[in-house]
């Protein structure tokens, strides 16, 4: 069925392209449609799959390092206080990213239970393509969940997800940018508040 | 139903007044954090702050326990029923807004959901429209005015109903006002009517949000200001989705001229 799906899509976009443009960009639209539909495949295998909670931590926090861009998410959602940030701050905020993510993220996996996916049309949007799809999961209304892979490093890389019109980075990068404010746009205080944020989590 | 929600709003205006105030924009020395500020679009935010404060004290101790209560207390078949039941009672005033907005094909969809729900599916009980081809979509004054043209404006985050901005503020007083239960009827049956939707349409919300806000809260550094993000950017997105949806009234199977 997947496979089936790749090739509707990449040719429904290679129809869709106009001749002088289709080398290039029908590539990248396929490239990335392809992308998703393996990551996709492998979130149902891990989420539906047998296997304790821990294990499927494990597993969705592989491919949470392996698909998304997270040098690039995280700079996007620290804003333009990346550019003030020292190395070392942004290397430690970096790294408390990829924990929030990841905690972010693996903590939802019972809720997913029996999820499953439809794959629907790609757009071009800027440099990136956008490949939208519908979530379903038992005794939950179907919400559009659109994915945002960017193709500027070579390889495809997940760099947002838009659920129901909402953009799971922008959001981010509000919050921040609102504690910034009120914290006089301090970024060692957003990095000591994610630090002792995580470990509250943790503990 | 309009008594039901007169002296919320008569609260909820003598709270403004009460504690109105504006935040102070950044120096135009400093353009960065002007633009961010001016992003934000929220110059109440102090007396929204308060508002929000006040709100989260209330869900904390009534509307969440209740929701949870709620829960816990009715199985999940009658609490999806009990939604159906009160989105098809909504479906009027959906109706209205689907052609106000020039939307035909959106209003076709609400007209066949809500004679097929209220005939097929017992008065709205179930939602037998959804499978047979008619989904739902959110329709309401507010996105009328915006599809009119009529900005959002600032944030606001009011008493009560949370999220919201003039525009959405004005559109649920217009829904209230277009509502027909609104005009049916007088009398403590009917009053007692109003006010038991009121109180379901409460509980049924707060609980569908239950695990999703819990979270937020948990999640977020600046809570007020994640739900004032994803509140904006939901509100946006179904606004788009009415607007782009530019459906021909021709069925199907007939050619479709292509959108404009």
């Amino acid at each position: 069925m997947v496979k089936r799906r790749t090739l509707l899509t990449a040719l429904a976009t290679l129809a869709a392209t106009p001749f002088g443009a289709r080398h290039g960009r029908a590539d990248t639209a396929g490239d990335a449609a392809a992308f998703i539909d393996k990551l996709l495949h492998d979130l149902t295998t891990v989420v539906n799959g047998a296997g304790s909670v821990e294990d499927k931590r494990a597993a969705l926090e592989k491919i949470i390092d392996s698909t998304v861009d997270l040098t690039a998410v995280a700079r996007f959602c620290l804003g333009r206080f990346w550019r003030t940030a020292t190395a070392g701050q942004r290397r430690d905020y970096t790294d408390l990213f990829h924990r929030v993510l990841v905690t972010d993220i693996t903590g939802k996996v019972g809720d997913y239970q029996g999820v499953s996916f439809t794959v629907g049309r790609n757009t071009p949007r800027d440099d990136d393509v956008a490949i939208a799809t519908v979530v379903n999961r038992p005794g939950n209304a179907p919400n559009k969940v659109e994915w945002l892979v960017s193709m500027a490093g070579g390889s495809p890389k997940l760099i947002d997800v838009i659920a129901e019109g909402v953009s799971l980075r922008l959001t981010q990068r509000d919050d921040y940018a609102s504690y910034l404010a009120r914290n006089n746009n301090d970024v060692q205080a957003l990095i000591d508040a994610m630090r002792q944020h995580t470990l509250n989590r943790q503990g | 139903m309009r008594a039901c929600y007169r002296p919320v709003l008569m609260a909820a205006a003598l709270f403004v007044a009460g504690v109105a105030g504006c935040a102070t924009p950044p120096p135009a020395s400093d353009p960065a954090a002007l633009a961010d500020f001016q992003e934000a679009n929220d110059p109440l935010e102090p007396t929204n702050r308060v508002i929000y404060a006040v709100n989260d004290g209330v869900d904390l101790v009534v509307l969440r326990p209740l929701a949870l209560a709620y829960r816990a207390v009715v199985p999940e078949v009658v609490r999806n029923h009990t939604h159906n039941l009160l989105a098809n009672l909504g479906s009027p005033v959906a109706l209205s807004n689907d052609m106000l907005q020039g939307k035909p094909r959106r209003a076709g969809d609400t007209m066949m959901r809500f004679l097929i729900n209220t005939t097929v599916g017992v008065a709205g009980v179930f939602d037998v429209a959804t499978g047979w081809g008619w989904p739902t979509h959110e329709s309401d004054s507010g996105m009328t005015l915006a599809i009119w043209g009529v900005p959002g404006g600032p944030y606001l985050f009011l008493p009560v109903l949370g999220p919201s901005n003039p525009r959405d503020t004005v559109g649920f007083g217009a829904d209230l006002a277009m509502d027909p239960l609104t005009w049916i009827g007088q009398g403590t049956a009917v009053a007692d009517l109003g006010y038991s939707r009121l109180g379901v349409s409460a509980l049924d919300a707060r609980e569908r949000v239950l695990d999703e806000l819990d979270r937020l809260k948990q999640e977020a550094l600046d809570p007020y200001a994640t739900i004032r993000s994803l509140a904006r950017q939901h509100r946006e997105s179904e606004i788009d989705d009415a607007r782009t949806d530019t459906r021909a009234t021709v069925p199907d199977w007939y050619p479709q001229s292509p959108p404009r």
